[in-house]
């Protein structure tokens, strides 16, 4: 077996430690098997994660990779996976980030996946250069922040690098902070900023001359032309460019934005463009310009009781440089107030006082949070090390948590929805924790009548045997709605377009289908691909990082219900919009393990999945 | 291969290199931000667009913005 384009053919391994590298020829057997990107960072981690590391100490690794979509001019495929024992959760877990370049400079510079161990005895940015590696001493770099670490990492570099970057809360390890991709995007909830800063790396900076090839020319043109074509005529595509993401949550008027916005920016071959470059005009903070992952982020303070949007955009952007997650710190803060309110807290360390949608004060303590100071040094090890600090009376005070950590989603969670879909159960399945969700399916907009299930689920590549079972017809006629059942598609979809390097963006996933990234992923390597094998490969993928979690001891009491969830007003039926109770939500978990072929009641992949999937070997 | 004056609108650029690469997919069989003769820069607010002495005005560029940013404009005998 050949691969004739699209991987890059080498991972990188860098040992931070011994500041040494070594390249290791890509396996092209496990890159078929496993797609590229996604799939094959899981399967790298397999073998470089030890079951039981310390997230934060030198011998866990991170294990980044690219896709082999990323690099050409697939609309889109920009996206960077990373992999490792994350500290929020304590499991392995998965990020995935676009950026602007990092991850075709990635392929271009010759590497598919790097693999980071060890730890070094200073702080260091990492330089990949071509076959060029240099280890950068970063003690000036240290303490600052994302923005001006990405600046400057990039002008040394010679100023058209991809960056990673980690601000002071990844340096001193706090499990709600981020690595930023060239400034605008995260490798985000779960901790990976921490891991970042346990090994003292600040940054990776990458650059590569080189380039990627496609092994059928033809067949890629006629491709890429016919889906070009689509996006230009998709009749929302301008106002998708205009508004952004404030287009499919409208958490500010556009006119708000359009007081702040200067640029929109985009990934990579993205046709959207869902990032923004704001500056805000007027107020005490004018002049000031800054890089987010959304607009919407920007706004999200409003949504916790910000009145001013310029105050709201504000804090967010400090929260970036610091390189903190919002929803978390968001979460941490409201916890905090009421431990506080408690007398838990000592009131002495209330200062200042705690004031949820207060600027000055919000942003008093998210520098205590990010550099550890006084009670600080609490709130940046999270729920987790909250509750651990604090006892049993503190888990009273506690909101709804998942796998300890803050939904973004459902009662007392940033985002209000109360239907139970795809999204919302993900948030609890997913061995990684709550995140933004992975591969969309209908049920990502509420109320969807599901006469049009089936032409969502058909693009997604739902095999036609499984429809039943996801939209079961009951004695009387009616039409069912098995959650647990579409969302073990909805991985699957994510598990081949992170695999490829697209973007699971429902602005752009749309313009795809399962059979087109088939078509596509053969005419860009060569491998001889059907729909029906990208398919069981991407079960293979998703199962495997099962597995990771299975070898951790991960088992289902991780993927409890919260109390919350059910208690008045908890989460809706997404059909009927009645109170959802514990059995149910419980009930959903094991159609969904089921429908992976998985243990219904443990969550453990069954031997005769591990065989067909032929992943019994390990 | 027709040639054509690429008028750039850099306020309309999102940045996302779409031109530099079909450009050096066309003339080097390969996607590869440094062999394009379009350059796109991004640094801070400012994004700069320029065109290296090989280019040869194909206007491929253009046909592939989704932005805007770079339009096609025929040479007429006067400019040319």
């Amino acid at each position: 077996m050949t691969v004739a384009g699209g991987f890059s053919g080498t991972i990188l391994h860098v040992d931070l430690a011994a500041q040494q590298v070594r390249r290791q020829a890509l396996d092209e057997r496990m890159a078929r098997d496993f797609i590229g990107g996604l799939g094959l960072t899981f399967r790298l981690a397999l073998d470089a994660i030890t079951p039981g590391v310390d997230p934060l100490s030198a011998d866990n690794p991170i294990v980044l990779g690219a896709g082999p979509l990323v690099g050409t001019d697939v609309p889109s495929s920009s996206r960077i996976y990373a992999v490792s024992r994350v500290p929020a959760t304590g499991t392995i877990g998965w990020s995935g980030a676009g950026g602007m370049t990092f991850g075709c400079n990635l392929k271009y510079a010759g590497y598919d996946n790097l693999i980071i161990t060890g730890q070094s005895d200073h702080p260091v940015f990492l330089e990949i250069n071509d076959d060029r590696i240099l280890f950068h001493d970063a003690a000036d770099l240290w303490g600052k922040g994302i923005a001006e670490t990405t600046r400057q990492v990039n002008r040394v570099t010679g100023g058209s690098s991809g960056v990673i970057a980690i601000g002071p809360a990844g340096e001193n390890r706090s499990v709600f902070s981020m690595a930023y991709v060239d400034g605008v995007s995260t490798l985000g909830r779960g901790g990976f900023g921490a891991v970042f800063g346990s090994k003292n790396l600040k940054a990776i900076a990458v650059h590569g001359t080189g380039g990627v090839r496609v092994a059928d020319q033809k067949a890629y043109r006629s491709l890429r032309n016919e889906l070009v074509e689509e996006i230009r005529n998709y009749r929302y595509l301008k106002e998708w460019q205009h508004m952004g993401m404030l287009k499919s949550f409208p958490v500010a008027p556009l006119e708000v934005y359009e007081k702040i916005k200067k640029r929109r920016l985009a990934c990579v071959s993205c046709p959207v463009g869902c990032k923004d470059l704001v500056e805000i005009k007027d107020g005490p903070f004018a002049g000031e310009t800054f890089r987010s992952s959304s607009a919407i982020n920007l706004f999200t303070p409003l949504m916790y009781g910000f009145t001013d949007y310029r105050e709201a955009a504000r804090l967010i952007s400090v929260l970036d440089d610091f390189g903190m997650d919002m929803f978390e710190f968001f979460g941490v803060m409201r916890f905090a107030a009421a431990l506080f309110e408690q007398g838990i807290l000592p009131a002495e360390e209330n200062d200042p006082p705690i004031v949820i949608n207060d600027l000055s004060a919000m942003t008093a303590w998210a520098k205590k949070t990010a550099q550890r100071q006084g009670v600080g040094d609490v709130l940046a090890d999270g729920f987790a090390g909250m509750l651990s600090a604090y006892g049993e009376q503190a888990a009273g005070c506690a909101p709804a948590l998942v796998k300890n950590m803050h939904p973004y989603t459902g009662p007392e969670s940033a985002l209000p929805w109360d239907l139970f879909g795809t999204m919302e159960l993900g948030q609890m399945i997913d061995p990684r924790g709550p995140h933004v969700g992975s591969g969309g399916s209908p049920t990502y907009f509420a109320r969807r009548p599901l006469d049009v299930f089936p032409r969502h689920m058909k693009r997604m590549g739902v095999p036609e045997q499984a429809v039943g079972r996801i939209l079961p017809e009951n004695e009387n006629n009616e039409t069912g709605l098995n959650v647990g059942a579409l969302l073990a598609y909805s991985h699957r979809w994510f598990s081949i377009l992170g695999s490829l390097g697209v973007c699971a963006r429902g602005q752009v996933n749309r313009f795809y289908n399962a059979e087109r990234c088939a078509v596509l992923y053969q005419s860009v390597t060569g491998i001889a691909t059907t729909l029906e094998q990208l398919q069981h490969r991407a079960a293979r993928v998703w199962t495997l990082y099962k597995m990771l979690n299975v070898r951790e001891g991960v088992g289902r009491t991780a993927d409890a219900v919260p109390e919350r969830w059910v208690t008045q007003p908890g989460f809706k039926d997404y059909l009927t919009e009645t109170s959802l109770t514990r059995e149910q939500i419980e009930a959903m978990v094991s159609d969904y393990y089921r429908e992976q072929g998985w243990h219904p009641d443990t969550g453990v992949p069954e031997p005769e999945t591990l065989k067909r999937l032929a992943l019994d070997s390990f | 291969m027709s040639r054509w004056e690429i008028q750039t609108n850099p306020d309309l650029c999102t940045g996302c290199m779409r031109c530099m690469l079909v450009c050096s997919w066309q003339y080097e069989k390969q996607f590869a931000l440094a062999a394009a003769r379009i350059q796109v820069s991004v640094a801070d607010a400012e994004i700069i667009v320029s065109f290296l002495d090989d280019c040869v005005q194909c206007g491929l560029c253009a046909d592939n913005c989704f932005y805007g940013a770079l339009i096609k404009k025929e040479i007429t005998e006067e400019a040319s």
